[in-house]
C-alpha cells in the first residue's frame, strides 16, 4: 500500500533581503487514496505555501532545501513546466478561496468548461469532442456540483453568478479532468455562512460518491471539522500535531492546538471566557531555536529551547511534536 | 438589562430606509428598520452579505444619509443635524472598521493616528496631548513605545488596537464596531474581543456590533438583531434567541455554523 501523496522531510526557504525565510521546516505528511486531510493554522504558518508547493506553483524564488514530494510514487518537487502539464489540473486539481479570480470574466461558463473538457480530451490523446458533446459533458458537470438548470448556467458569464455558484463552477472545472487529488485552499472562506454550509455539503458528497481524495487548507477549524477525516495542525512552518480530526479537535495534545481551540467562541453550550494565544508568530528568518512555539508556550522548559521535538504519540494515528505533551 | 422602567435609549432609529440607485434599479439596502440601544448595552447585528447591516451602521452614524426615517441620540433628533452641531456630536459616536490594514495611514505613526481626532476637535495639545495618547495606548494594552512606530511594523491585531485607541480618543459614549475581528486570526480575535469587553465595562460604552460571525456575536453581545435583505427578521436577547429562534431564517443561519467535536 503506497500513499497517493507523500511529503517527506520537506524544507523550503524563500530568499528575502534579511536572509532566507524558512517557511517549511521539515514537513512529513502522507495521504492515502480516498482520504480527506485538513491542514489548519493561522496566517504565516505555511499552509498555503505547502498547498501551492504540492501543485508545483510554489513561490517563484523558493529554494528547495531538502526532502521529497511524491505523487503516485514520483518526486514532483522539481518537475519542469512541461512535465507538470499532465499532472496539474488533470491528476491534481485545485480550488481556491476567491472563485471570481479564477474564472475569465469575458467568457461564458459553458465556454470555459468546454475548453477544459477539450484540453483534457487532447491530453488523453482523444479526438476533440464536438460542440454538442462538450455542452452535454459541461452540463453534466454542473449538475454534479448541484447547480440547478445547468443548461441555463452554461450561457451565463461569471458576474451573473453568486459567490456560491461560482465556487460550484470552479469545483466543476476541477472535476472536468477526473482528478485523483483535489486541493482546496480556503474554499469556503469568502462565502456567507449558509452558502459555506452548502459548499461543504457538496464537497462531502463528492468525496463519498467519487471517492475523491482531498487536501483542504483552512484557518477555519469549523470548516475543517465539517469535511476532513484527518487533520494536520501547522505552526510557523511545522506540523505540530496530526491525527483523526474528531480526536485532535476534541482532545488536542499540542499546547498550540489547545490555545487555538480555546480562542474559538462557540455557537452553543455555556459561554466560556476565551483565552487567546499570548504573543505573536515568530520571524521565519530568525525562528526560535528548538521548538518554534516555545516563546509562547505555557509549558516551555530549557529543553524546548534546545531541542526540536520529534513527532510522537501513544497511538501512531495521533501524533504530536511536543516535549511535554501528556500522552497518557 | 435596563434597570429603570422606561429608560431613554442612547440611540434609537425608527423607520430607517436607504435606497441606492444602481443601473436604473432602486435597491432598498435598508428597508424600514427600527432599533433602540440602551446606554451600556451591546447590540449585535448579524446577517449575510447584502443584508444591509453595514449600511445600517453607517446610517446611525450619519455617514450615509437616510432616504427616510429618524435617528435620535441621547433623546435628541439628529436626523438633520449639520455643521458645528454634527461636528460636536461626532465626539460621542465613533467607528472601528473591519480592515485595520486599510484604516490606518501608512505614512503616519501610531502616535499621530491616535492623536489626530484630539487635534481635529481641538481637545488637547502639547504635553496634555502626549499624555492622552499614552493613556489610550495603555487602554488597548499596547506598549507606549509603539507611538513612534508605523503601521507596517505592526501585526493585524496590533493595528486593530490602534484603531480602537483612535476611536476612543474623544471619549465617545457609543461605538460602532463593523466586523472588527473578521480580518484577524482567531487567537488574535480572542484578544481583541477581550479588549472590547474590558473597555465596555471600564468606560460604560455602548456598542453596535456588526458581524457575520454568530459565535462572536453570542460571545460579546447582550441582544441581537438578525437582518436579511434590508429588513429585521427577528431580535431579542442573544442567548435566548440563539437557543430558540422563532424564524426559519435564523434557524438556517445557526444550523449552517459547523459544530466542533467535543471531548
Amino acid at each position: 500500500m503506497s500513499a497517493l501523496l507523500a511529503i517527506e522531510d520537506y524544507h523550503l526557504a524563500i530568499p528575502t533581503f534579511d536572509g532566507p525565510a524558512r517557511v517549511l521546516n521539515g514537513i512529513d505528511l502522507a495521504l492515502e487514496e480516498g482520504e480527506t486531510l485538513g491542514i489548519v493554522g493561522e496566517s504565516g504558518c505555511g499552509k498555503t505555501v505547502l498547498a501551492r508547493t504540492i501543485l508545483g506553483i510554489g513561490p517563484d524564488r523558493a529554494e528547495r532545501k531538502q526532502g521529497r514530494i511524491l505523487f503516485e510514487g514520483r518526486d514532483v518537487a522539481d518537475l519542469s513546466a512541461r512535465d507538470w502539464r499532465g499532472i496539474r489540473g488533470v491528476k491534481i486539481a485545485m480550488i481556491f478561496q476567491d472563485p471570481m479570480t479564477y474564472l475569465n470574466p469575458l467568457f461564458t461558463i459553458g465556454r470555459q468548461l468546454g475548453d477544459a473538457i477539450a484540453a483534457h480530451a487532447r491530453a488523453e490523446g482523444q479526438a476533440r469532442p464536438g460542440r454538442a458533446a462538450r455542452r452535454v459533458r459541461a452540463a453534466t458537470l454542473l449538475d454534479q456540483v448541484g447547480l440547478r438548470e445547468p443548461e441555463r448556467v452554461l450561457d451565463y458569464y461569471p458576474h451573473q453568478l453568486s459567490g456560491g455558484m461560482r465556487q460550484r463552477v470552479l469545483i466543476a472545472l476541477a472535476l472536468s479532468g477526473k482528478p485523483r487529488l483535489l486541493i482546496a485552499d480556503e474554499p469556503t472562506t469568502a462565502l456567507d455562512v449558509t452558502v459555506q454550509a452548502q459548499v461543504l455539503r457538496l464537497l462531502r458528497d463528492l468525496v463519498e460518491t467519487l471517492g475523491l481524495t482531498v487536501v483542504m487548507i483552512s484557518h477555519d477549524v469549523g470548516a475543517i471539522a465539517a469535511l476532513t477525516g484527518r487533520v494536520a495542525v501547522m505552526y510557523a512552518g511545522n506540523v505540530v500535531e496530526e491525527g483523526p480530526t474528531a480526536r485532535v479537535l476534541a482532545r488536542p495534545l499540542h499546547p498550540y492546538t489547545q490555545g487555538l481551540l480555546a480562542a474559538l467562541p462557540e455557537i452553543d453550550g455555556a459561554i466560556r471566557r476565551l483565552s487567546g494565544v499570548p504573543g505573536t508568530i515568530p520571524s521565519l528568518i530568525d525562528p526560535p531555536p528548538g521548538c518554534r512555539f516555545h516563546p509562547r508556550c505555557p509549558r516551555a522548559t530549557a529543553l524546548c529551547a534546545a531541542e526540536r521535538p520529534a513527532m510522537r504519540g501513544a497511538d501512531p494515528a495521533h501524533r504530536v511534536a511536543c516535549h511535554h505533551a501528556d500522552l497518557a | 438589562m435596563p434597570t429603570s422602567p422606561e429608560p431613554i435609549p442612547l440611540l434609537s432609529a425608527t423607520g430607517l430606509v436607504k435606497v441606492f440607485h444602481a443601473g436604473g434599479r432602486a435597491v432598498r439596502a435598508v428597508d424600514g428598520v427600527d432599533l433602540s440601544l440602551a446606554a451600556g448595552e451591546v447590540l449585535g447585528v448579524v446577517g449575510e452579505s447584502g443584508s444591509g447591516k453595514s449600511t445600517l451602521a453607517r446610517l446611525v452614524l450619519r455617514l450615509t444619509e437616510p432616504s427616510a426615517g429618524r435617528i435620535a441620540f441621547d433623546g435628541r433628533d439628529i436626523t438633520a443635524l449639520d455643521g458645528e452641531a454634527m461636528r460636536r456630536l461626532r465626539r460621542d459616536m465613533q467607528i472601528v472598521f473591519q480592515n485595520p490594514h486599510s484604516a490606518l495611514n501608512g505614512r503616519r505613526t501610531v502616535g499621530e493616528a491616535v492623536a489626530e481626532p484630539l487635534r481635529v476637535q481641538g481637545v488637547a495639545r502639547g504635553a496634555a496631548l502626549d499624555a492622552r495618547v499614552d493613556r489610550l495606548l495603555d487602554q488597548v494594552s499596547l506598549p507606549r513605545a509603539f507611538r513612534h512606530r508605523y503601521p507596517h511594523e505592526l501585526s493585524g491585531g496590533q493595528k486593530q488596537r490602534v484603531c480602537i485607541a483612535r476611536a476612543l480618543a474623544l471619549e465617545p459614549r457609543f461605538l460602532v464596531l463593523d466586523e472588527p475581528t473578521s480580518a484577524l486570526d482567531v487567537s488574535v480575535q480572542a484578544q481583541i474581543l477581550d479588549v472590547l469587553g474590558e473597555l465596555r465595562r471600564e468606560l460604560s460604552l455602548t456598542y453596535l456590533f456588526i458581524s457575520h460571525n454568530l459565535a462572536v456575536v453570542r460571545y460579546l453581545c447582550d441582544r441581537v438583531m438578525v437582518m436579511r435583505e434590508g429588513r429585521v427578521v427577528e431580535q431579542g436577547p442573544v442567548a435566548a434567541l440563539f437557543a430558540a429562534p422563532a424564524e426559519a431564517y435564523t434557524r438556517t443561519l445557526l444550523d449552517s455554523v459547523p459544530r466542533l467535536p467535543r471531548p
